[in-house]
């Protein structure tokens, strides 16, 4: 793992009430990184099983909310790669593959799953034994010569939250660097770039950025960076020879949605020539029943929790069919009509649906997941 | 609103012999006097029953959401003053109260699904064929539902179903989303 010669304590995007390390974790490299970079305002704790720090705070009314500022540097007793939660026979799915490397988030969207999937351990958990995952990648990439892997660690984190603190892109960008068959993607709402630029990825690492039109922003993902900024994070990257690519998920269907979601597309390709990107992913926002509710007693303000949902077949709720499929459309055929070779696709949607919208039968996960490897 | 406000006082006790669960209670005592004694207005005017003044409660609070219009502003609405103070029966005045915020909170579903009923009604569908839309359009399938007990009207429903395909490939091209909604 990469070592630094020196540290000093940096500021930090978001803020943090506690730091705890598990006491295995302690002589670390990521512990050593944190301690060192860590505000001297910020406590410090060392703690015997970072799982216990890691649970709910009971007398709080948010623990969620709470858990989100409370950082455990702690060793993972799982392993860390899986395949992507969202992913189901039922659906049209991309072959994204997992590597878990924290858990929860910093930023605090209205709509986010974590709320209800890591409810039970909601503080903000970083790996410290995360090269025992490159040991998983050497394995799956042995089995299977002459496949391509998209490997992501954006799905149950942001993969760059707190990256000025904990430095991992570094190590993971410069580890993918070396291998042929990985492609390593880093999704992220953040402007975190700053590691980033001091490596080079060797065309193995994507940067990929959830992006939302204004109203979305401003009345559901907080603390997250505003959208111009994360596109001119990214055009920061490209320029960096990353390979960039952006997620329209959740497409919230409210009034003027189909009008936003339009310009926010014109304003992407304005500013990155389609060309420069590799690939750009849909997908309606669909709440499991617990948690629309957990999102909706967060947020009871936020208008784009109250949008026009249905009960769908799949036990999500969803924008009625119509309305989902007509914005899928529009925006399917204005990135058609931009950029005819720039690879979309749904996300989370059935085969049927992807179809439908895009004219041709949705490809297999694998084969879309080797597509998007080698974009 | 005030706890100790004659309103309050009034709401505690139609939800006393309503037996309205504690946390709507709550949530109807949170909202500012005006809207609470509005939506009491409409409890007794319309006689609504516990499960009736829950959905409105809900519907009212995301309509007010998505508008960004007070209760009392939705309430006091053209429509909404015409079904309180209608001719009919309070149950039936009850229905169609809530029948009117279901579509004040999903406008272009409620647009979408009259459309669409439009559209089925044209059809002039004889009595063995049936459209089934999905619930709530959740989802782009139509079912075709055919009755038949014999050769002969399996071959007059199948030649049914033919004699209307275009009307029923626009019916498909709406619940897919190709039209202006």
């Amino acid at each position: 793992m990469r070592e630094f010669s020196s540290y000093s304590a940096v500021s930090m995007n978001f803020e943090l009430d506690a730091v705890f390390i598990e006491e295995d974790c302690r002589a670390s490299a990521l512990a050593d990184r944190v301690v060192k970079s860590l505000p001297q305002s910020v406590p410090l704790t060392y703690v015997a099983d970072g799982r216990e720090v890691a649970r709910p705070q009971a007398s709080i009314a948010d623990p969620f909310g709470a858990g989100k500022r409370r950082m455990v540097v702690m060793r993972r007793r799982s392993p860390f790669m899986m395949a992507c939660p969202a992913a189901s026979s039922e659906f049209a799915c991309c072959g994204y593959l997992v590597l878990t490397l924290a858990s929860n988030c910093p930023m605090d969207c209205s709509y986010c799953f974590l709320q209800e999937y890591v409810a039970d351990n909601p503080s903000f958990q970083v790996y410290a034994n995360y090269d025992e995952a490159f040991e998983e990648l050497e394995r799956m990439t042995h089995k299977a010569p002459g496949r391509n892997f998209r490997v992501g660690t954006g799905e149950l984190a942001d993969s760059l939250a707190f990256d000025r603190l904990t430095g991992i892109s570094r190590d993971l960008v410069e580890y993918f660097a070396r291998s042929d068959a990985l492609l390593l993607e880093l999704k992220t709402k953040t402007d975190e770039i700053d590691n980033l630029l001091t490596v080079d990825p060797r065309g193995h690492t994507l940067v990929s950025w959830t992006l939302s039109p204004e109203a979305v922003f401003a009345s559901s993902e907080h603390r997250t960076a505003p959208p111009a900024e994360r596109i001119r994070s990214a055009k920061r990257v490209a320029d960096a020879g990353y390979r960039v690519a952006f997620h329209l998920d959740p497409i919230i269907a409210y009034p003027d949605a189909e009008r936003d979601y339009l310009r926010l597309l014109d304003a992407l390709f304005d500013s990155l020539a389609p060309e420069r990107i590799s690939f750009i992913s849909l997908g309606g926002l669909r709440m499991p029943p617990a948690l629309r509710a957990v999102a909706r007693r967060r947020f009871p303000g936020d208008p784009m929790l109250a949008g026009e949902d249905v009960l769908s077949p799949d036990g999500r709720y969803r924008t009625f069919a119509p309305l989902r499929l007509r914005i899928y459309r529009a925006l399917s055929e204005r990135i058609r009509r931009a950029a005819p070779r720039l690879p979309h696709y749904l996300c989370m949607e059935r085969p049927s649906v992807s179809a439908a919208v895009m004219g041709v039968p949705a490809p297999n996960p694998a084969a879309l997941g080797q597509l998007l490897a080698r974009c | 609103m005030i706890e100790t406000s004659p309103t309050a006082a009034r709401i505690r006790a139609w939800a006393a012999r309503r037996r309205l669960p504690e946390s709507h209670l709550e949530r109807w005592l949170a909202l500012e006097e005006p809207d609470a004694g509005a939506l009491l207005a409409v409890a007794e005017e319309l006689h609504l029953r516990t499960g009736q003044l829950a959905s409105v409660l809900e519907l009212l609070g995301e309509i007010t959401l998505r508008e960004r219009q007070t209760i009392g502003a939705i309430l006091a609405g053209d429509e909404v003053r015409r079904i309180l103070r209608g001719q009919g029966s309070a149950p039936g005045r009850a229905s169609s109260l809530l029948e009117k915020l279901r579509a004040l909170r999903y406008p272009r579903l409620t647009s979408t699904l009259n459309r669409i009923n439009a559209e089925v009604a044209d059809l002039k569908l004889p009595n063995n064929l049936h459209l089934l839309l999905p619930k709530d359009l959740s989802s782009d399938e139509l079912k075709i539902q055919l009755t038949v007990r014999s050769a002969s009207q399996l071959e007059a429903a199948l030649r049914g179903l033919e004699e209307r395909r275009p009307k029923l490939a626009r019916i498909l091209e709406l619940l897919g989303g190709e039209h202006e909604l």
